[in-house]
C-alpha cells in the first residue's frame, strides 16, 4: 500500500511506497551513478600522475590564485541555487527569479575562467595530445565544464518557465531537481580543486628509466 | 530503539542509570533534574539549538543557508592559505583531503538536503559514492601490479 509522506524540504506529498517522489529518487540514483563517472576520471588522473615524459607539467602551468577565485564563484553559485529554491518554496517569486539568474551568471563566470585557463594551457603547449597530464586533465575538467554548461542550460530553461508564470511553490520540485544537479557539479569541483590543483600542484616530471633516475640524482 | 552510546552515557552520568556517579543527595526515584548531566543544561541546549536550526521547520531560512555559504568560503580560504604556507610536510595531503571532505559533507547535507530528507536518499547516494571509492582503490591496485609504468621512454 502506498504511503503518503511529506518530504521535509518541498512539502509535497509523495504517494509512493518510499514516500519520496519517483523523480527525486531517480535524480539521486543518477547522481550516484555520476559519482562513478567522475570517480573513474579522477582515479585515472591519479594513476597517471607524475607519469608524463614531456612537459608542460602541472607545476609549470597550474594557476592556483585564478582557480581559487573560480572555485569561490562556483561555491557561491551553490548558495544562490539553494536560496532560489527556498524562495520558490515560499512563493517569493521575484527573489526566486533573481537567484536563478544569479546561478546562471555565476556558472557562466566559472565557465569563462575555465575557457581562459584552457586557452592559456594550449598557448603554453599543453594540449590533450601532449602528455598524460594533458589528456587526463582536459578530459576530467572538460567533462566537469560540460556538466556546468548543461546545468546552465537547464536553469535558463527553468528561468524561462518562471517568466511564463509556471514555476510556483506547487512545482518547486522541478527547480529542486535542477538544484540537486547543480550542487553535485559543485561537490565534484570541490574534489577536483583539492586533488588536482592543491595536492597535485607540485607534480613535475616523473622517473621513467633507471638512466633517467640516475640523471636526476646526478643533477 | 536505544542507541548503545546514549545508553552508556546515561548509565555513566544520569541518576536513573547505574549510578556510577550518583551524588548522595540525589534520589533515584525523584523526577529527573532538569540540569542533570556532566555539562548541566549546556549539552541539551546546544543539541536542541543544532536540531532547531538544521531540522526545526519545513524550510531552513535564507540566513541559515548564508551561514553555511560563509562556512564553505572560510574552509576554501583555509585550504588556499594552508597551500601557500608550505610548512605542513607529510600532513599536508591528509589535511587538504579532510577540508575537502568537510566541504563535501556540508554541501550534500545542507544544500542538497540529505540532512532533512528521508534516509533512503542518503543510502542511495552513499552507495554510489562508496562504489566509486572502491573502483578507485581497485584501479590503483590493479594498475600497480599490471602496468607499473605506462610511459616507458625508449
Amino acid at each position: 500500500m502506498a504511503q503518503a509522506a511529506v518530504t521535509q524540504e518541498t512539502g509535497h506529498v509523495a504517494d509512493t511506497n518510499t514516500g519520496i517522489s519517483n523523480r527525486k529518487l531517480l535524480m539521486w540514483v543518477f547522481l550516484a551513478s555520476d559519482c562513478l563517472f567522475f570517480g573513474s576520471f579522477i582515479a585515472t588522473y591519479l594513476i597517471y600522475r607524475n607519469e608524463s615524459i614531456v612537459g608542460p607539467y602541472p607545476n609549470e602551468v597550474l594557476d592556483i590564485p585564478i582557480t581559487s577565485v573560480s572555485t569561490f564563484v562556483l561555491l557561491m553559485s551553490s548558495l544562490a541555487m539553494v536560496l532560489a529554491l527556498n524562495y520558490v518554496q515560499k512563493d517569493k517569486l521575484g527573489l526566486a527569479r533573481f537567484w536563478i539568474l544569479a546561478v546562471c551568471f555565476l556558472g557562466l563566470i566559472f565557465l569563462g575562467f575555465q575557457v581562459v585557463e584552457f586557452t592559456t594551457f594550449v598557448n603554453e603547449g599543453l594540449t590533450i595530445h601532449q602528455n598524460l597530464f594533458g589528456t587526463t586533465f582536459f578530459i576530467l575538467t572538460g567533462f566537469h565544464g560540460l556538466h556546468v554548461f548543461i546545468g546552465i542550460l537547464w536553469l535558463l530553461g527553468m528561468a524561462f518557465v518562471h517568466f511564463k508564470g509556471a514555476l510556483t511553490s506547487r512545482s518547486a520540485e522541478d527547480l529542486e531537481m535542477a538544484g540537486l544537479y547543480w550542487h553535485f557539479v559543485d561537490i565534484v569541483w570541490i574534489v577536483i580543486f583539492t586533488v588536482i590543483y592543491l595536492i597535485g600542484y607540485s607534480d613535475g616530471e616523473g622517473i621513467h628509466t633507471i638512466e633517467h633516475a640516475a640523471a636526476i640524482v646526478g643533477g | 530503539m536505544t542507541n548503545p552510546i546514549s545508553t552508556a552515557w546515561r548509565k555513566l552520568f544520569y541518576h536513573d542509570g547505574d549510578r556510577y556517579f550518583l551524588l548522595p543527595e540525589v534520589d533515584a526515584a525523584s523526577p529527573e533534574p532538569p540540569d542533570e548531566g556532566p555539562f548541566g543544561e549546556a549539552g541539551p541546549k546546544v543539541a536542541s539549538w543544532y536540531t532547531r536550526i538544521t531540522f526545526g521547520g519545513r524550510h531552513a531560512t535564507p540566513m541559515f543557508y548564508t551561514i553555511i555559504g560563509v562556512i564553505l568560503a572560510i574552509l576554501t580560504i583555509l585550504e588556499v592559505w594552508f597551500f601557500t604556507l608550505d610548512v605542513f610536510g607529510w600532513f599536508f595531503v591528509p589535511m587538504m583531503l579532510l577540508l575537502a571532505v568537510a566541504k563535501f559533507i556540508i554541501v550534500v547535507a545542507f544544500y542538497m538536503h540529505l540532512r532533512f530528507d528521508k534516509s533512503i536518499l542518503t543510502l542511495v547516494f552513499g552507495s554510489g559514492f562508496l562504489i566509486a571509492i572502491a573502483v578507485f582503490m581497485i584501479l590503483l591496485t590493479v594498475q600497480e601490479k599490471v602496468a607499473p609504468d605506462p610511459q616507458i621512454a625508449p
